[in-house]
């Protein structure tokens, strides 16, 4: 069978899970849905996603029969050794490529639906009252929308939903549609466009200026943004149109003035998963404020390293731990002396500084190797730097027509003023209003019935002249973790 | 001190100790965490101030940030799983 068989017949059997009245066979329809959704990736992946469920589940009957840690600590090793081998051990191994341990492939999604198998076990761990039926969990685990690429979901949020015979509403069906709309203008237009200039900027192998450095991993910050975001709203869209709530994975980061705001806004699901299984337990161990410190860096390496064994990955995390660590010592000296950053003009320089400092790490997550990273670094922090500037100049141009585009949008919509302005100019007057106002008022308070079809057609043509010029459209960059 | 009591001393401390935004209001039931309105560390520093507020040992590992999104919550969480703390 091919790939878009799967994909059909997939769809084919959520559709007929939407469509069932009754919840065992509802369930039935889903699981086999997201199996046969999966089996696209290989059947061998299948395999491993099914026995790992089988396992979690198991390891959580454990648990609830008695929450000892011995028994905790079997499931994470055994989930952490099963990611390790997968995952870790290849990178690691030395040797001929062609030995039989570079042979080993990652199931697709593995690090997604390992940690949600981790967070089911801390969870009953904690005496949440879930109990899941084996149905239940090996849905859950290979849930069609998240299997792939998160988001990271709690059993807690998905299981009264797996329970709840849905019908389908044209509340989900709208939003569903509005959601996918702008994720794939988020992934097929704004992340292709910023990648594809991205790809030729970082291959030149030149000697770059310090602002080509910032351009490129402010680029590459916005290309992950899009990319990630975009496919995030693709797929909490696809399952809410089948009426599944699956919460947001991004809120605007960009817009953070500080870095733990930042972190708390940016892929959301794994960060709330860090702070709440490994940040707050390990944090509340001792009341020391080195430890504390020593807590958020740890979860920051941590948080690194789920990208992958590379030292890049490990000096990104820790990049990040020490600037959570720095922000805290500097909001405690800041309160010390009694200087705070209030204000339109302190917001804005939290938020540049936020921004900036943000960016800067991408360099260590987008580049080839360390040496390169090296360079780049080496680049923004050596002034004379600062008069070369080798990027061409088309990229200028679509880096910073998509980063000012999109500033420029998040301040507009977040204009209450503006949208007030706008309902004052839609709103008909009561008793007095004339059918085109009427009709106006109605198209605007339905919006999305008529601008989501849109948005789709017009993201389709679009990435179809995207493609056709760009030969590709770039994998979405998370398949990699 | 009786709950209504902890819970005036709570939100006294989060005003003046962790929000430091003259004007903020907050009500034992207003949310925290899920508001954005404290991060990750406060929510230590707040944890902290619970078990010396209700004088009981919160075991770590016992609790998650949902369990800490308000003050009432907070102080459920806390005589839900918090132990009586040992005298030094």
């Amino acid at each position: 069978m091919t790939p878009a068989i799967h994909y059909a017949l997939a769809f084919l059997l959520v559709c007929g899970g939407a469509l069932a009245s009754r919840r065992i066979p509802k369930q039935v329809l889903l699981l086999a849905a997201s199996y046969m959704f999966y089996s696209a990736w290989g059947t061998g992946f299948l395999v491993i996603l099914a026995a790992s469920s089988f396992l979690n589940f198991v390891f959580g009957e454990l648990l609830r029969r008695r929450q000892t840690l011995p028994r905790l600590w079997a499931g994470v090793i055994a989930n952490v050794g099963l990611l390790c081998f997968f995952k870790y051990l290849p990178a690691l191994a030395g040797g001929s490529p062609d030995d039989l341990i570079h042979r080993i492939v990652m199931p697709a999604g593995m690090s997604f639906w390992t940690f949600q198998a981790l967070s089911y076990l801390f969870d009953v761990y904690h005496e949440e009252e879930i109990e899941p039926s084996l149905l239940e969990f090996l849905l859950y685990m290979s849930f069609w929308p998240t299997v792939l690429m998160g988001p990271v979901c709690r059993l807690p949020n998905m299981l009264p939903q797996f329970r709840k015979v849905h019908r389908l509403s044209v509340t989900d069906v709208t939003a569903g549609l509005r959601l996918i709309a702008i994720g794939l203008w988020m992934k097929l237009i704004l992340a292709q466009f910023l990648g594809a200039a991205l790809s030729r900027a970082v291959e030149m192998e030149a000697v770059w200026g310090g602002v080509d450095v910032w351009l490129i991993a402010i680029g590459f910050g916005f290309q992950l943004f899009f990319d990630f975001a975009g496919y995030s709203n693709v797929v909490i869209g696809a399952a809410r149109f089948f009426g599944f709530e699956i919460e947001q994975n991004f809120d605007a980061p960009y817009l953070s003035t500080t870095p733990s705001m930042f972190w708390a806004k940016w892929h959301m699901s794994l960060s709330s998963w860090i702070r709440d299984y490994v940040f707050v337990p390990m944090a509340t161990r001792r009341r020391d404020l080195w430890w504390r410190f020593f807590a958020v860096a740890f979860s920051m390496v941590l948080f690194g390293l789920w990208h992958g064994a590379t030292v890049a990955f490990l000096l990104w995390g820790t990049y990040h731990g020490m600037l959570l660590v720095l922000h805290r010592v500097g909001q405690q000296y800041q309160r010390r002396i009694g200087v705070m950053m209030d204000g339109r003009i302190g917001s804005f320089l939290s938020w540049l500084l936020t921004f900036l400092s943000i960016s800067l790490g991408w360099v260590l997550f987008r580049t080839n190797d360390l040496h390169q990273a090296l360079t780049m670094l080496k680049a923004v922090v050596t002034p004379a730097r600062y008069a070369d500037f080798v990027l061409p100049v088309d990229y200028y141009r679509v880096v910073l027509t998509v980063v000012i585009g999109y500033f420029g949008f998040a301040v507009l919509s977040g204009s209450s003023a503006l949208r007030e302005k706008i309902e004052h100019i839609l709103m008909p007057v009561p008793g007095n209003a004339n059918a085109v106002r009427r009709l106006m008022h109605f198209s605007w308070e339905n919006r999305w019935w008529w601008v989501a079809p849109m948005l789709v057609v017009n993201v389709i043509a679009a990435a179809l002249i995207v493609m056709s010029q760009s030969a590709r459209v770039t994998p979405f960059i998370y398949t990699l973790f | 001190m009786d709950e209504a009591a902890q819970a005036q001393e709570l939100v006294r401390y989060i005003l003046q100790e962790i929000i430091h935004r003259p004007g903020t209001e907050l009500t034992p039931d207003s949310p925290l965490v899920s508001s954005g309105l404290i991060d990750s560390f406060a929510l230590v520093d707040i944890l902290v101030k619970v078990e010396d507020v209700t004088n009981l040992r919160i075991p770590a590992g016992k609790i998650q940030a949902k369990d800490m999104d308000t003050v009432n919550l907070m102080l459920a969480t806390a005589k839900r799983v918090g132990k009586p703390r040992k005298s030094k």
